[in-house]
Formats: C-alpha cells, structure tokens, sequence
C-alpha cells in the first residue's frame, strides 16, 4: 500500500468508529488501538516528511476529482511539518494518558474516540486545500472539544464546555458565511483557485469576507478578544487533553488562520492586523497570568500569550520572521506539552489546583517537578533550552525591519513572563510550608513522556540544527503562494 | 585534537551533572566533584591556552567565535583562581547540608557559564552564557529557601530586565551589522560615532550594570549577597559581579577609545546632547552616588554578610567611576580594583562563611572576641580588610593611589571628594567588621567555638597571602592589565613592578614600605610576644569603670549604635530608598494586572458579546484598518 496523506485522516477516523466494535472482543483494545493508529501516522509523517524534504510538495486527489473540481490535500513542507507535529504529539499523548481512566472502561472508550477525531480533524485542517472540507473538520474539532472540555461530569466542566460550545458556534457561524460570500464570488472552493482568482473580487466585499474568516479563525487561534473560552476549557478539561488543546487544537487554528492570510487573501493590511491582535493578545493573556492562583488556568493564559507571539512573528512576514514563528509554534507544542502533563500531576490531587498546594513539592515528586522546573525556563526562553532559539530568531525578525518598539513591548511582557512561572518554580522547591497534599506519583508511562519532551527541549536547545532545516523548508513554503498555487493546479 | 575552549567548557558543565548525580552516592562526591573540575579547567587553561587562539562554531545558522584575548584574560584570573578556592571552601563549608548535589550543579554551571562569557567573541553565546549564569546564579540564591519571594524574585527580575535590555541591544546591533561578533559592534561604533547608536549602547550598558549592581540597579544584590551560601557569594560578589564590569569596559572602553576623533567631534545627527562626554559623566556619578550609598548603608548593618554585601556594591562603584572616567591611570586601577576586589571580598564572604559554620550566627551584636578561637580567619580578614580600606602594604593601596591621581590629573575633582568621602567612612565598617567578630570581649555562647578545618582556611590564607603579594609587587598585575588595556585600545601603559609614581614626581617604592612596615611588624610581635609572659587575660565581668557602677541600658559593647552619630549625621540620605520607589512601581503595577484580568469576567455571555463587538467594529472600519 502506498503511503499517502489520505492516511491521516481516513485512518484515525475509521479507527475511531471501530473502537467500540473491537472493544466487544477485548477490554484492552480500546486503549491499544488508538496507539496503534498514531505509531502509524508517526510513521506515515515520517515516510512523507521525508519525501517532501526530497522530492517537494504532495498534493493528492480525493476519489479521483482533479482540483479544482474535487477535494485536495496538500502536504507541503508547512503543512507537513505541522502535520507531523501534531501526530508525534498525539502519540506522546496516547502514552501519556494509556493508563487514564484505568478502572473504568467506559469513559475511557469515549475519550479514546474522541481524542483521535480531534487529532484526525486537527490534521485534516492543516493538510486539506478546500475551504469547506476545512469548516468540517473545524467542526468536528470543535464538537469532540467541546466533549472533552466537559469530560469530568462537574457543574465547572460543563460550564467550560458550555462557554466553549458558545463561542465555538460563533466561529462556526462566520466561517461559514464567509465560505457562503467567497463562493458566490469566485464560484469554487478550491484554496488554491481562490486564491487566484481573489483579485477579481471588490475590495469592500472581499474585506467583509476576510472579517468573516478572521474572526472564525481567530477564535480558534486564541486571539484577543476572541479568546474568552480558552482559559476555562484549558482548566477544566483533563490534564492530557490540556496538553493536546495547547499542542494540536491550536496549532490547527493558527495554521488555519495564517493560510487564509498568506495564502487566500492578498489583504496588504492583514499582516499589520495580525501584529497588532497579537501584541494586544500577548499582553493581556500574560499580564492575567501573573494574577492567576490557580496552575491550569496560569498555563491557559500562557498559552495565549504565546500564541499571541506566534501571530506577531507571522504578522512580520518576512521569511525568517514566518521561520521563527514557526519554530515557535513547535516549542510551544512540545514545552507547554510538558508544561501541562506534568502541571497535571503536580495539582492532581487538589481541587482547586491551586499554586499554593504544590509547596515543596520537590521532595516528593522530583523528577515531575524537575521536569516542570525545566519546561518553564524553556517556555520564558533562557538558553540552553528550545525556547530561547525561537525567540531569538523572532527578535532578529522584528529588529531586521526595524520594529524597535515592537521588541521593547515583547522583552517587557517577557519580564512578566519570567516572574510568574518562576514563582512556582520558587514554590515548588523553597515553598514556606510544606503542602498537606499528598500528590500523585506518575505512572511509567507518564514519567517515559515527559522526560522525552524534557530531552527535546534540550536537544532543540544545545543544538537547534536537528529542527531548524524542516521549519526553513516550512517558511520557504508558506511564503511561495505561486508554487502552492501551480502544485495544486498544474495546468495553470 | 579536541579544542582546548570546548574540553574546557565541557569540564565544567559535565562536572556539574556528575556533582549532581553523584550526590545520591554521597554528598562528599559531589564537592569533590566540583573542586576536581574547577582545579584540572584551570590546570588546562593556563598551560594549554594561548591568548589570540580561537575556534568557530555554527549553531542553528548562526557563527559563533570562541576565543580568549588579553582583556578576558585578565578576568579569568578572577573566574578560574576564586572559583577553584571556593570550590575547595566549599567542601567542608557545605558538609552536612542538605540538596548538595543542586548546589554543586548550578555552581559548576555558574562558573562555567562565567568562562563562556570570557569565551565569547560573539553576542549569541555571551547572551547564551550570560543567561546560564543569571539562572544557576538565581537558583542557588533561593537554594536557602529563605524570603525566595522578596529576593529570589528580585533578583530575577532586574537580572530579566537586563538580560533582555541585552538581548534587545544585540538583535539591533545585527540588524545593523548583519554580525554578532563583538568586534564588528566595535567597529560599527567607531566608524559611525556614538551617538548615532545611543539607544543600543544604553541598553547594553543597562544589561551589565545590573549585574555590576549599579545604581539604582543595585537593590537586588544585598539579598542575593547574603542570602546564598557563603562559599558562593564569595564567587558570587567577586567574580560574577566582574561580568558587569566586563562588559561595562567592552562598551566604555573599546567601543569608545576606538572612535576616531573626527567623527566624535562632528557626532550626532540628532541626538548630539548625548554624546560620549555626556554618557561618561553619567556613569561617572552613578559610580560615585553607588559607592557613597553602598558604604553609608554597609556602615548601618548589624549582620556581617550584609556589611559586605553593601560594600561589595560600594566597591564596585569605584570600579564603574574609574572606568567611566576612562583615562589610563583610572582605567587601570579599574581593572586592578576588579581583580583586588575579587581577592579581598572573596576572602572576606569565606571568613563569614566559616565564623557562620562554625558559630551559627553572623550577627555581629551576637559574638565577638573570636580571635583566639578562630586566629587564622581572623588574619585572613584583618588582611583583607587592610587591602578593602586601602592601607599600604596590602594590595588596596595601589588602586586608591592611582584613582585619586586619575580623578585629579583628569580634573573630576568633585568625585575625588566624594569618594574619599566613601572611602574614609569605609574605615568605619571595616574597623566594625573586625570589632564586632574577632576584637572585644568573649561571649559565653562562643566558648567551645574552633578554627574552621584547614580546606576552608588554606584558600582564604591563600588570597589574603596574594593581597600582600599584589600590594608589593604590583607589576604582577600590572602586566596583563597593561595587556588588556592595549587590547581595547589603551595604548603605551607605563608601569613599574615595584614603584608607584605620579605625575607630580612623587614616587612610593611599595617593596620598600612593605619591607618597613614588615620589620616594624615583626620587632613589634616580638616585643609583645616578649611581654606576653606578664599579661593576664581580663574576663568579661572585670570591666575598670572609675569606681561607677555601670547601669542596665548603659552601652558597654560597641557591637550596637557603634557610629549612632554619625549615622544620625547622613540620616536624611537613608530616607529614601530605591527599594521604596520600586515596591510603589510593583504596587501600582499589579493593580494594572489585576484590572486587565478582569477583562476575563468568567462570564459566558461577555465573552459573546466581546466576539460580537469585536466583529462590528471590523466590519464598520474595515477600510481603514485593512
């Protein structure tokens, strides 16, 4: 069989049905199959990441349509990249979270589902090259987020969903009025057409449509002021969905977001937006967190905030400044991957899941708190650590086109930054009292992937070559929109 | 053949993984660890090293560019010889101590951090080094678990804001220059003028003098002093605090006496009030009000680790001052001062170190009288405080008479002023220093008090013995700074081995007065030795008060209020604190942040109404946002 994109979404997706068939045969199964599918699409990443790295763009056509007439994947050296982000991610998750649930299978069954439709639809957001196959599978992101969110049945939990569910609707909403609007206009839904034919649309009607797709994908993307359900959602939602929100769902929303802009649209004013929502996202989402007593809710805003840089760092637009965001949307994936798997297990036996609880933790649970001791000086950027790199390259991208203030205003919120994750870092080995809570030790498999996230980070930071040659090729990529356009469509 | 820089650096980070594993066999392993890799980094850089070697890496796209000059090489004296003997300090200083395997990691990895800092020819790995010193040095200030908040914290703080006040500096200088090599910042600077790059080199000048604890960048520092173990603040105080200053003199010396003339007369397209004279004077005064206030605050302190602390910081005011000045002769007792100044406060850190191991306490109204139980830290700090007070023989002269002869020959008279002043008050804490711990009267608690082990009085005799020697023959270090000084482009330093002399014709022919003052030393042991057989030792209660009878609240000590008139005299300089202004700036700061975060009402239906809003508002102004 060849090995083709089509892999990735068909497999976890036809997986994720059988499940409860196979789990009639076997209790077990309901776990290992999951696993199974993501080692595939690991590999499945591998043989293409390769292959794209060699021989360029893979672009397949879906049951025989040709583009533009049919759906298409594109996988690119972005998409790609991504892709296989997400599917490394999803595995480390699925170790992670094997045990999760253990004496009731039940829930587990439903979890297993859902996590691999998210994952399945996150990655059919980023590789798809049809505008309406990406609303559905925003979609069915978004439902099994909504299901996770709410997964711990608790009034909290279903509040969460709820307000998720309710904002989500919104960026369903718009998304798909704005697909309505741009194809009544170009009369095709094929990303690559439209973007060829963008420039015949007028130019108030085509920024009404830009709104419309901003809006729905900003949302998703966690921006300002769009952003309102990430905090609770990250919170209530089980510690490896969390990690999954922070590493795969938003990724796909920023992808989403960032191929409307780079690739559809050829708003000169887009980028100056995406700057500006990010430097407005990144200081508010920061300077909440350094409020925050509760840990997920802290993390929650961190993440905002820095996916508030990645949308400045593509708002640049330069080459090396798309490079470094990024290079910075692979460390946020992986250090804040660890940041809220061992966060998980720090606050799991508190209810609140306050900072406070994990006094002195150290003593108890070294290697967790080493781990998350070392997650936070990635994510603040000292150096030797993967963070440092992506913000280094960001900052070189800003001063290249002089954007002084620019910097002044990300090194300040840094500063914040710093403060607070190091706070709990103080807490967790010098707290003033010892914490009455008796944590929970992490289980084998949990420990095995935190500490390869940790040797990642320290890898990517000693020696940033072994990543940097795939996100240049996914810079390269995104910012050729001719090559995208004449790989899907040849005959143009 | 592996490159000497690298095994080097290798040495020191892996040694600090193996202290920290090694630490789970036994606590012991790990000082030895680090001592083992302190001793065979300096065995390898001084025999394998040459000045002017260097060695090129590419990483993540970028060149870095290893090597060592002269101007390096004369900090390395500080990293390499402080660190080695306080890693020896270290051992029976931290025995039966808790979470030594952390210890020894950050302080191998703060040390070896320090080396990469003098290793860098580039901006990257000296922020990449200079970031690894700020975090293991972070780490092991907390390492107490002592008011890690108000400290710890701070300390991170001002360290943050000037490490990315750096950062910020180093991507417009490649903006600019399209290179990280610090040379090619040089070059820019002096082909282009100063002014031109004010706010870069502000910035830059921001990043280091947070670290050389500059005003009104210095309140983290008396915290971070005291707070660490002692066998690291003597590193901490005298090497890594030389970072600073090290990077103070690559923008104020070489950045600055390469300017040629011309474009220094003509600079400034628009900012042309701060130009060169002006950034000077600046740093010159903050250097002066730095050493004025840290000595004045060091004068109050009851607790001996905060006395130094606050001298370190006074201390290094003068050395900001001199190079600030930038003439030759205060230039090089800068330099001189930078390493004296790590020899002496080392010393003195490791002195308190071992009275805190040895008593319990470093409050100076607690014990006294510790010279007859502890005569070899007592020599070791009288010495060194010799040297801190400036009084021939002893090293510290040497700097103060080529300050002072600097300032006037440079005609900064005021500063002379002001820092005799600083320096005639630092008798005063000295004299407290000795007073308070080694002179007076035994206490009962200190009875059954002993001498420190041999490996923590060996380094301190060591660097107490280099004050002397330094103070004798300071063409020792005369030496590599002459070379140091050619290398940022100081040229034809004139220097003598043994003779001080200035301008005027006045000459001090050092070897001369220390033999004088050896002999006078000696005949003057001899004759009290002589005379000791016919002393009796005066107890505590045997107190000769002309026949009154002392009261309760009669003052008999002069550990407490020992200078209570003199300090009621400069009461009103301590009144306002930098400390104050920064708490209100935090204060108002959070009431910002907490305003902002209830941006995040919790509340469903805001949210909504935020993504409605937000909607209308693009699509009313699109043309004119888009």
């Amino acid at each position: 069989m060849v090995i083709s994109p089509v892999h990735y979404i068909a497999v976890p997706l036809l997986a994720a049905f059988t499940i409860p068939l196979f789990a009639k045969i076997h209790k077990e199964l309901t776990r290992i199959i999951p696993g199974i599918v993501l080692i595939y699409l690991t590999y499945v990443s591998y043989v293409l990441m390769s292959k794209v790295m060699t021989t360029g763009p893979i672009v397949e056509i879906i049951a025989g349509w040709k583009a533009p007439w049919g759906i298409n994947l594109v996988y690119n050296g972005f998409s790609g990249f991504i892709a296989s982000l997400m599917s490394i991610m999803g595995l480390l998750i699925w170790i992670y979270s094997y045990k999760f649930k253990k004496v009731d299978d039940e829930p587990a069954l439903k979890f297993y589902i859902l996590f691999l439709m998210m994952v399945a639809g996150s990655i059919g957001i980023t590789i798809t090259g049809d505008v309406f196959n990406m609303f559905v599978f925003l979609e069915i992101v978004g439902i099994t987020s909504y299901s996770l969110t709410a997964f711990y049945r608790g009034r909290d939990g279903a509040e969460a969903a709820f307000k998720y569910l309710l904002i989500g609707s919104f960026a369903s909403v718009f998304l798909l009025l704005g697909i309505l609007l741009l194809y009544t206009h170009v009369g095709t839904l094929n990303m690559a057409q439209i973007a060829e034919r963008m420039h015949t649309i007028p130019t108030s009607v085509k920024l009404s449509i830009f709104v419309m797709f901003a809006v729905a994908l900003g949302i998703e993307a966690e921006m300002f002021p769009l952003n309102g359900w990430a905090p609770d959602a990250y919170s209530q939602a089980p510690g490896p969905v969390g990690a999954a929100f922070s590493g795969i769902v938003v990724k796909a929303g920023v992808y989403a977001l960032i191929r409307i802009i780079f690739t559809l649209f050829d708003i000169e004013g887009s980028l100056q937006f995406l700057i500006v929502m990010g430097l407005i996202t990144m200081i508010i989402a920061e300077v909440s967190a350094i409020r925050q007593t509760n840990l997920k809710r802290m993390l929650a805003y961190s993440s905002i905030g820095q996916m508030g840089v990645v949308l400045i760092g593509f708002g640049i637009g330069t080459t090396e400044a798309i490079f470094a965001a990024i290079f910075l949307m692979f460390n946020h994936a992986i250090i804040k991957g660890l940041l809220f798997l061992s966060g998980s297990f720090l606050v799991y036996n508190d209810d609140k899941k306050q900072i406070a609880s994990l006094s002195r933790f150290g003593k108890k649970l070294p290697v967790v708190s080493f781990l998350f001791a070392l997650g936070a000086f990635a994510i603040v950027g000292f150096p030797p650590f993967a963070g440092f790199w992506s913000k280094l390259y960001l900052l070189l991208a800003a001063a290249d086109k002089n954007l002084i203030f620019l910097i002044a205003i990300i090194l300040m919120v840094s500063v914040v930054e710093v403060i607070y994750y190091l706070r709990v870092v103080g807490k967790l080995y010098f707290g003033k009292e010892e914490s009455k809570i008796e944590p929970k030790k992490p289980a084998f498999n949990s420990l095995i992937v935190m500490l390869i996230l940790g040797a990642i980070i320290i890898l990517v930071g000693v020696y940033p070559d072994v990543i940097t040659g795939f996100i240049h090729n996914a810079a390269d990529t995104l910012s050729d929109k001719a090559t995208y356009i004449s790989n899907v469509l040849p005959s143009l | 053949m592996m490159n000497t820089y690298i095994l080097i650096l290798l040495i020191l980070f892996g040694g600090a993984f193996a202290a920290y594993f090694l630490n789970k066999l036994a606590p012991i392993l790990s000082g030895l660890t680090a001592f083992a890799a302190t001793t065979i980094a300096t065995i390898l850089f001084y025999t394998q090293v040459k000045i002017g070697s260097q060695v090129q890496l590419t990483i993540g796209g970028i060149n870095l560019e290893w090597g060592i000059n002269a101007y390096s090489w004369l900090f390395s004296f500080i990293v390499l010889g402080l660190g080695t003997l306080a890693s020896l300090y270290s051992i029976q200083y931290m025995q039966n101590k808790e979470r030594q395997g952390y210890f020894y990691l950050n302080f191998l990895l703060s040390i070896g951090a320090m080396m990469g800092i003098l290793l860098s020819h580039d901006f990257v790995s000296f922020f990449i080094f200079w970031e690894i010193m700020t975090w293991s040095s972070f780490l092991i200030v907390i390492y107490n678990g002592k008011d890690v908040k108000k400290i710890g914290i701070k300390y991170m703080i001002f360290s943050a804001i000037g490490a990315y006040a750096m950062l910020m500096s180093i991507v417009m200088i490649f903006a600019e220059t399209k290179s990280f090599l610090i040379s090619d910042f040089i070059n820019l600077i002096s082909t282009t003028g100063f002014s031109n790059h004010i706010l870069m080199i502000t910035l830059l000048l921001i990043g280091f003098g947070v670290k050389a604890a500059v005003m009104p960048l210095h309140v983290w520092a008396v915290g971070a002093y005291s707070n660490s173990p002692m066998s690291y603040t003597s590193v901490f105080s005298g090497a890594l605090s030389k970072m600073g200053i090290y990077g103070f003199g690559i923008v104020m010396l070489a950045a600055m006496t390469y300017v040629s003339p011309t474009i220094s007369e003509n600079a400034g397209s628009g900012y042309s009030i701060i130009s060169i004279e002006v950034i000077k004077i600046i740093f010159q005064w903050l250097g002066a009000i730095t050493a004025i206030m840290g000595t004045l605050y060091a004068l109050k302190q009851t607790d001996a680790k905060k006395l130094l602390a606050y001298s370190s910081i006074a201390q290094l005011g003068y050395i900001i001052t001199g190079i600030a000045v930038g003439t030759k002769l205060a230039v090089m007792s800068a330099l001189f001062l930078a390493v004296l100044h790590g020899i002496f406060k080392g010393t003195l850190f490791m002195a308190v170190g071992a009275i805190e191991r040895q008593t319990g306490t470093t409050d100076m109204t607690k014990i006294s009288g510790l010279i007859r139980k502890m005569p070899w830290t007592f020599i070791a700090s009288l010495m060194s405080i010799i040297a801190l007070a400036g009084i021939p023989p002893l090293a510290g002269f040497v700097p103060k008479w080529l300050l002072y002869e600097g300032l006037i020959t440079s005609g900064h008279y005021f500063l002379v002023i002001l820092l005799f002043f600083s320096s005639t008050a630092a008798f005063l804490y000295c004299y407290r220093f000795l007073f308070g711990l080694f002179l007076g009267q035994e206490e009962e608690e200190t009875k059954n008090v002993k001498e420190a082990p041999a490996s923590m009085v060996i380094p301190m005799m060591f660097l107490a013995g280099l004050t002397l020697v330094f103070g004798t023959y300071p063409g020792l270090l005369f030496k590599p700074i002459a070379n140091a000084m050619e290398f940022v482009g100081m040229h034809d330093v004139t220097w003598n081995m043994t003779v001080l002399s200035n301008v005027w014709g006045d000459t001090v022919s050092l070897n001369l007065v220390s033999i004088a003052i050896f002999v006078i030393f000696i005949s003057a042991a001899l004759f009290l030795f002589k005379g000791m057989r016919g002393t009796r030792y005066v107890t505590t209660k045997d107190i000769s008060t002309s026949g009154e009878i002392p009261t309760e609240n009669e003052n008999l000590t002069y550990q407490l209020d020992f200078f209570k008139p003199f300090e009621r005299a400069v009461a009103p300089l301590y009144k306002r604190t930098m400390d104050k202004i920064y708490n209100a700036i935090g204060e108002s700061l959070e009431a910002v942040f907490d305003f902002t975060r209830s941006i995040y009402t919790g509340n469903g239906q805001t949210y909504a109404i935020y993504v409605i809003v937000f909607v209308v508002i693009l699509l009313i102004f699109k043309d004119s946002i888009f």
